[in-house]
């Protein structure tokens, strides 16, 4: 499937994969989800128009508080800023796409389906109730009412795909910027939203990964009732909350990042408009980026000045309070710098200036308000009251008030007409006297407790205030819908740009832009834009230079791009389902559905590649593998379970089984679907010049799992350090151990750990020789004996099969004996939650490995990857996944397994 | 990439250390120095890795740029576990 249809077509919105399409699909959901979190917003300041309430329960205002938060921060701040980021870092950095335009449409659709799962998590009983930060052991069953744990988990799987996203999202973002430049276009002459966005893609690739491990883990206490975040360690008064104190350590990791990755867009379209509307370059533009690219890096060694209140030590709590100070001094920079602009250009006062200057006084009163609470003495009264509230409203919202400048800003380029200047204006009045009656009173009555409804009765007058500001700033946004609808159907038609001073790419094109971006290769070598002509002709020089006809080089032709797929969307979909049946399965149930879907996968890669393929007896064999694999699987179910309890299982497991088979279905779909997208071969790419944007991909993902697997591995080590490092190991050792874990440790030998090593380092082996096969040009051949390239792929991807299977077979004896004879549990003690959750992971890697391979496998055995006119990249690309999951083997085994 | 030769030889490198590290608690060391067999072993696993990354995965042939992007994550990993495990000693 190639071509679009047009975007008055419903179909069209559904397979689209153009990133301009999908900014407005981001765009638009996300606004939906502002929407919904303003409603719960305006519910609780009615909550809190009295102390004691009004209209919610006290449960029914934790999930609105919860759900806010929730909604606001993952659902529509970032999602918001990465509709702009979608439609204009193609356009600002002289790109047709962004490098994986269908791995961009299944981001957008994660996301929207993360959402869907996020909001049904109210009728599941009850969502989330433990505040944004979900601080353990309120994330943990045992500390959630019953009413709430199928709710809560579903909104923990929300999380977990709406990671997903971010994840597939950063990777995409970082290969464009870095390969696919306008010729000529340096890093450091990137427009400023595209390096925020570039700074922001970095800090998410790593934030989440963090956040993601510590979602895993909670999934696992949930799930499989492990006890890491429930975790007490010592007794008596010596007791410490140490599973507390890891998820607050791991949260915030990713937390306070977090703020950034959320400010950091906005504070790059802040740049551009402030820019725009001064008619003059930014002040400092060189150190304005370094700042922002230094606070990028310092964001990841500040985060222990949100756990000032708890028991961590007190010289690391200076050395985060020395950082934290740090980090506002290149915010200074960038501040004075914006201001600079402003007082040396001359401002033209039009409304996404007038929200630029507005977000810029929000934010200076929200960063020096946040100087207090990086201060120890200070944060000791400040923390858990509205000073706090009121600081990171003023911090994070700021971003949206800067965000709503820039609909403003660019609604001309999207859409070719202007918006009506004066109600743009009445938004903004009414906005920023809304926003500022809302939170500045929360300043003035800090001492309210935050998160509860009840507060001193002196402070009504003030929290009456807030509450109508509320309604005032929420009403400012009717009036920008208004005014954005009649524009949108009225004839007041813009060119290229409305503004009289640009200074990014976007500018120079048509209003809205074409498909494909540009009327020809844009280029700027020549020292200013310039687009070449994409049509080859025998050495002619054309030029369609749209400011001064400079003569460039020809680019080469670009072969043709496809644009369209269902793909992301039908996988995407099967979120829904998955997720809303697995928050409701038990740890005895929830395996199986996941179990019947390997069959499914199985009989999918054998349709989809006789389908796309032509049928090759492989195909064959994996629709008859598929029946005895589902035969096996239904006998261990009959075991484990009983057929008999099919008939009664709830529809929770149906739909988890639905889900799953469907993910599976349409995961083979969109492996075998043929969709061509072109790398620029014109294009600046330092510093990535001899990387191809594929395994550029990889290997940022890559960058990423290690944080996922480095989080678990540290939540491991801090653990252990927590417990005793050596008492853990003595006990373990000790002939006299008398408890049923210390037993089970005992009897635990180095063994098995040492055979799976061998197996994974064998594995590693033969993909490497797989992929040498694959690149050969003659036959092996020894003495009479030859074998073909394709049989020697063939033969070495399948060894590489063999001996993932048996490095599972060997862990499933393993922990068979542990489990079953031993008795030693997942939730025995921490002992076993570190050792089958961390070695668990590792083994969830190697089957969706595995699982990889059989696709490698059929398109190897059709004659993929082998001989003239062949790519065997795919198969050097999964060589890297399959070798990191070796590498982190190789500390688990002495971890788990020696020490 | 290199030659077959060369995987070969990296994967004996890679099952002997494995083998090295599992007789290294078979002989008891761990009894004795704990702190400084876990270094040893540490520090055998370290070597794997860095001949599994730079051999199968081709990073020494690959621009510098990769290694660094790599790097990033691992020093992400270290700042949170040596900060996290910091704060509670």
């Amino acid at each position: 499937m190639g071509d679009l249809p047009p975007r008055s077509s419903v179909k069209r919105w559904l397979v689209t994969t153009n990133h301009k399409d999908i900014g407005i699909l981001y765009l638009l959901t996300s606004v939906f989800f502002l929407v919904v979190a303003g409603v719960l917003a305006l519910l609780i300041r009615i909550q809190l128009l009295q102390s004691g309430g009004t209209i919610l329960s006290d449960a029914g205002y934790n999930q609105v508080v919860t759900s806010h938060g929730f909604l606001m921060i993952f659902w529509f701040l970032s999602p918001f800023a990465f509709g702009f980021a979608n439609y204009f870092v193609p356009l600002q950095i002289g790109a047709d796409d962004l490098a994986f335009p269908r791995l961009n449409a299944m981001s957008y659709w994660l996301y929207l389906f993360s959402g869907v799962l996020v909001l049904g998590s109210f009728f599941q009983g009850a969502t989330f109730m433990g505040g944004w930060t979900a601080y353990a052991p309120l994330n943990v069953p045992s500390y959630i009412p019953d009413f709430g744990q199928v709710g809560s988990f579903a909104t923990i799987l929300a999380l977990i795909a709406f990671i997903g996203s971010v994840t597939i999202g950063s990777v995409n973002f970082l290969t464009t910027i870095y390969r696919m430049r306008a010729k000529g276009l340096r890093m450091r002459d990137i427009p400023l939203f595209s390096i925020s966005i570039l700074v922001t893609v970095w800090m998410m690739l790593f934030a989440f990964a963090a956040y993601l491990a510590a979602l895993i883990i909670l999934s696992s206490d949930h799930l499989l009732h492990t006890s890491f975040f429930a975790l007490e360690t010592g007794s008596g008064p010596e007791a410490t909350d140490s599973g507390s104190l890891l998820w607050t350590h791991i949260f915030w990791f990713f937390g306070h990042p977090e703020v950034y990755i959320v400010f950091f867009p906005a504070l790059g379209v802040l740049g551009e408009m402030v820019q725009t509307f001064s008619g003059r370059r930014l002040v400092g533009r060189k150190w304005f980026i370094i700042a922002m690219a230094l606070v990028g890096i310092q964001s990841f060694i500040v985060w222990m000045h949100h756990m000032f209140l708890t028991a961590i030590s007190l010289e690391i709590k200076t050395v985060m309070m020395v950082t934290t100070v740090a980090i506002s001094l290149p915010f200074d920079l960038m501040v004075f710098s914006l201001i600079y602009t402003m007082i040396k250009g001359k401002i033209r006062w039009k409304t996404p200036f007038l929200f630029s200057l507005g977000a810029l006084v929000i934010f200076i009163i929200g960063g020096i308000t946040g100087v207090f609470l990086g201060a120890i003495v200070l944060d000791y009264s400040f923390r858990g009251t509205y000073w706090v509230v009121a600081h990171f409203h003023y911090v994070m919202a700021s971003s949206a008030v800067i965000l709503i400048g820039a609909v403003y800003y660019w609604f001309p380029k999207m859409t070719g007409k202007m918006y009506n200047e004066f109600l743009g204006k009445v938004h903004f009045a009414m906005a920023f006297i809304g926003f500022n009656l809302l939170y500045f009173p929360m300043f003035i009555v800090w001492e309210t407790p935050r998160r509860i409804f009840h507060y001193n009765s002196g402070f009504t007058m003030w929290h009456q205030t807030a509450t109508a500001g509320a309604f005032l700033f929420a009403a400012s946004f009717l009036v920008m819908f208004y005014n954005l609808a009649k524009s949108l159907y009225s004839d007041r038609h813009v060119g290229e740009s409305p503004w009289s001073y640009v200074a990014s790419p976007e500018w120079a094109v048509s209003s809205p832009p074409p498909l494909e971006n540009f009327p020809g290769k844009p280029s700027f070598a020549s020292g200013e834009l310039n687009f070449l002509d994409r049509a080859e002709t025998d050495g002619g020089v054309e030029d369609a230079a749209t400011d001064g006809g400079v003569e460039e080089t020809l680019a080469p032709p670009e072969e043709h791009a496809d644009h369209a797929s269902w793909w992301p969307f039908l996988t995407a979909s099967s979120v829904v389902l998955t997720g809303f049946g697995l928050a409701g399965l038990s740890v005895s149930h929830f395996v199986w559905p996941f179990l019947f879907a390997i069959p499914a996968f199985v009989a999918a890669l054998g349709v989809h590649g006789a389908r796309q393929d032509g049928f090759a007896q492989i195909h064959g064999i994996y629709m008859m593998l598929s029946f005895p694999l589902l035969a096996l699987f239904f006998i261990f179910f009959h075991i484990g379970i009983g057929i008999g309890e099919l008939a009664s299982m709830s529809a929770y497991f149906w739909a988890a089984l639905v889900g799953a088979v469907w993910g599976a279905y349409t995961l083979a779909g969109i492996g075998y679907e043929s969709f061509e997208v072109p790398e620029p071969k014109m294009a600046e790419q330092w510093p990535f010049e001899s990387v191809e944007n594929t395994k550029l991909g990889m290997w940022t993902f890559i960058a990423s799992d290690i944080i996922v697997f480095g989080a678990f591995i540290g939540a491991y080590i801090f653990t252990r350090i927590e417990y005793g490092w050596q008492e853990w190991w003595k006990l373990a050792k000790d002939p006299a151990a008398h408890t049923m874990a210390e037993q089970a440790l005992e009897h635990h030998p180095v063994l098995p750990g040492l055979i799976n090593t061998y197996l994974l380092l064998a594995s590693s082996f033969t993909v490497v020789l797989a992929l040498s096969a694959a690149r050969r040009t003659e036959d092996y051949s020894i003495g009479p004996f030859s074998i073909s390239n394709r049989s020697a792929t063939v033969t070495f991807l399948g060894l590489t099969f063999g001996g993932a299977a048996f490095f599972l077979v060997n862990k499933g004896i393993e922990w068979v004996d542990l489990f079953v004879h031993q008795g030693w549990t997942f939730g025995v003690d921490v002992m076993s939650s570190t050792f089958y959750l961390t070695t668990g992971m590792h083994a969830l890697h190697v089957i969706i490995g595995m699982l990889v391979m059989l696709f490698l496998i059929a398109r190897a055995w059709t004659g993929a990857y082998v001989g003239e006119g062949e790519d065997a990249s795919t198969i050097e690309y999964f060589g890297l996944y399959w070798h990191f999951v070796d590498i982190v083997w190789l500390f688990l085994f002495p971890l788990f397994y020696i020490l | 990439m290199a030659s077959t030769k060369t995987y070969t030889a990296i994967f004996v490198v890679l099952m002997a250390l494995s083998t090295t590290q599992a007789a290294v608690e078979w002989l008891g060391f761990l009894e004795d120095y704990y702190w400084e067999t876990l270094g040893v072993i540490m520090v055998l696993s370290t070597m794997k890795a860095l001949a599994v990354a730079g051999y199968y995965m081709h990073l020494r042939d690959e621009p510098r740029s990769i290694t660094y992007v790599a790097m990033a994550g691992l020093i992400g990993f270290l700042a949170l576990t040596a900060g996290a495990s910091y704060s509670i000693i």
